[in-house]
């Protein structure tokens, strides 16, 4: 072994990994290198000490583990209140992976359709278009419904319920007024710092609305939590409410707000004055 | 891992039991601030439920849990792109060992020119060192995180080895100027 390979070898001696013969060689050349001799001894001393490092480190905070528990249990519970194989599941399950098996379903699906459409076709004079009011009707049904299951979820005890509520609310329109005052609600009032940290995301979609930018610049003193005023800075921020500058330069100076919100709400100001 | 893939999310919290403290020792080492570290490790456990369909149980857990905890890690960096953050100046804690009272000085004074040294090296050198030393991860485990050869890996621990010398003989002299 010469000097080169030595150092090549250095790492894996160092953490014990080589093989008998490869350690002989290495040692055998140590004996007659004054040089690599030096270096492994100094190199080898930082690294015992590097294993006594992690000893001296901060630990984390208990409140690691409490949001841990917390987020599994949101997690765990919305699980299992999701259905377990929906629809959609099982038929992609009987849809075939290999390319020409689709190929060849998808083919006799079609001849299937046109065949059927063939045998069943009204006759020409019974042929009507669907009314248009109709189909508002449906849309408007759906979009009720919608807005019901979002509703009344995020007024359940259960903070997995209210976090599925609030995902809910994704799918209503972003003019409906009923749910956006839900998700302010539960965003200055929610006992759970995730339900709070969701409902905050979930307005993203309303940030059009004046109603909302007014309220996420209000609802920032009313908090207790930091993540949650961070947040909204956040959304601030994305939303481009340029009028929130003289309530963030605010938050900037003042003491009693949490070091970290401070931070982030100079940071804002400076994106939203560019 | 493979029973949380399997959905039994619940036995997340045996592996959050484990290394949960290794994460973050990971994460503080590379960013020096605590509250940042702290989100982070929730933000690599959240993430391993969303993604526990992906994890493949011939592959070694750490290297997957580290995979991940990188691309958190580049994510948030993303974000706070501009942001000032903060660097915590931590109350060092005295190693496990304990030598006679003489002998602990000069231990925790050169553990101290050690951390102080290992902060200089730029991020890509203390990674490498972190991971290998903090975490025990084997060179292979290390190449599969890195993305690069175990060859690579080897010639990487090296030159990180030898920029952590010279910047603890560099901070070594200032402290006996």
């Amino acid at each position: 072994m010469n000097c080169d390979e030595t150092r090549h070898n250095l790492p894996e001696y160092l953490s014990e990994s080589l093989n008998e013969t490869q350690e002989l060689a290495f040692a055998s050349h140590l004996a007659s290198c004054e040089a690599c001799r030096a270096e492994t001894e100094r190199l080898g001393s930082l690294w015992r000490g590097l294993a006594l490092l992690p000893g001296t480190m901060p630990e984390p905070t208990a409140n690691v583990r409490d949001r841990f528990y917390e987020s599994l249990a949101a997690f765990k519970h919305g699980m299992e209140s999701a259905p377990k194989h929906g629809f959609k599941e099982k038929l992609a399950a009987l849809w075939p992976r290999q390319p020409a098996w689709q190929m060849a379903v998808g083919f006799a699906m079609l001849v299937m359709g046109v065949g059927v459409g063939y045998e069943i076709r009204p006759a020409k004079q019974e042929v009507q278009q669907p009314a248009g009011s109709e189909v508002a009707q449906l849309r408007g049904e759906v979009s009720n419904m919608r807005q019901m299951v979002a509703l009344s979820l995020m007024q359940q005890q259960s903070a997995g319920e209210r976090l599925r509520g609030v995902s809910w609310a994704y799918r209503v329109e972003s003019s409906d007024t009923e749910v956006l005052s839900a998700l302010l609600y539960t965003v200055n009032n929610d006992a759970s710092v995730n339900v709070r940290m969701a409902a905050v995301e979930a307005l993203h979609a309303f940030g059009a609305s004046p109603v909302t930018r007014t309220a996420i610049v209000q609802s920032i003193r009313k908090q207790t939590s930091p993540l949650v005023q961070i947040a909204l800075i956040d959304l601030l921020v994305d939303l481009k409410v340029t009028d929130a500058a003289p309530e963030l330069k605010k938050l900037s100076v003042d003491a009693a707000v949490d070091v970290s919100v401070r931070e982030r709400a100079k940071a804002a100001l400076g994106k939203l004055l560019q | 891992m493979a029973a949380v893939g399997g959905g039994e999310v619940q036995k997340l919290a045996i592996l959050f039991e484990r290394h949960h403290r290794g994460l973050f020792r990971y994460f503080v080492s590379m960013n020096r601030n605590r509250e940042l570290s702290e989100d982070l490790v929730q933000d690599v456990f959240f993430r391993m439920l969303r993604y526990r369909a992906s994890y493949d149980a011939q592959q070694s857990f750490t290297a997957w849990m580290f995979q991940i905890a990188r691309n958190a890690s580049v994510d948030s960096a993303q974000k706070r792109r501009g942001e000032v953050i903060g660097i915590d100046e931590f109350t060092e804690h005295k190693p496990d060992q304990s030598p006679g009272p003489e002998e602990s000085a000069v231990l925790t004074q050169d553990l101290r020119l050690l951390r102080l040294a290992l902060d200089r090296l730029p991020a890509d050198k203390r990674e490498i060192l972190v991971l290998s030393r903090f975490q025990g991860m084997k060179y292979d485990e290390l190449a599969g995180v890195l993305g690069c050869e175990v060859g690579t890996v080897k010639v990487r621990v090296y030159r990180a080895m030898r920029a952590l010398e010279q910047a603890y003989l560099t901070i070594s002299g200032e402290k006996t100027a």
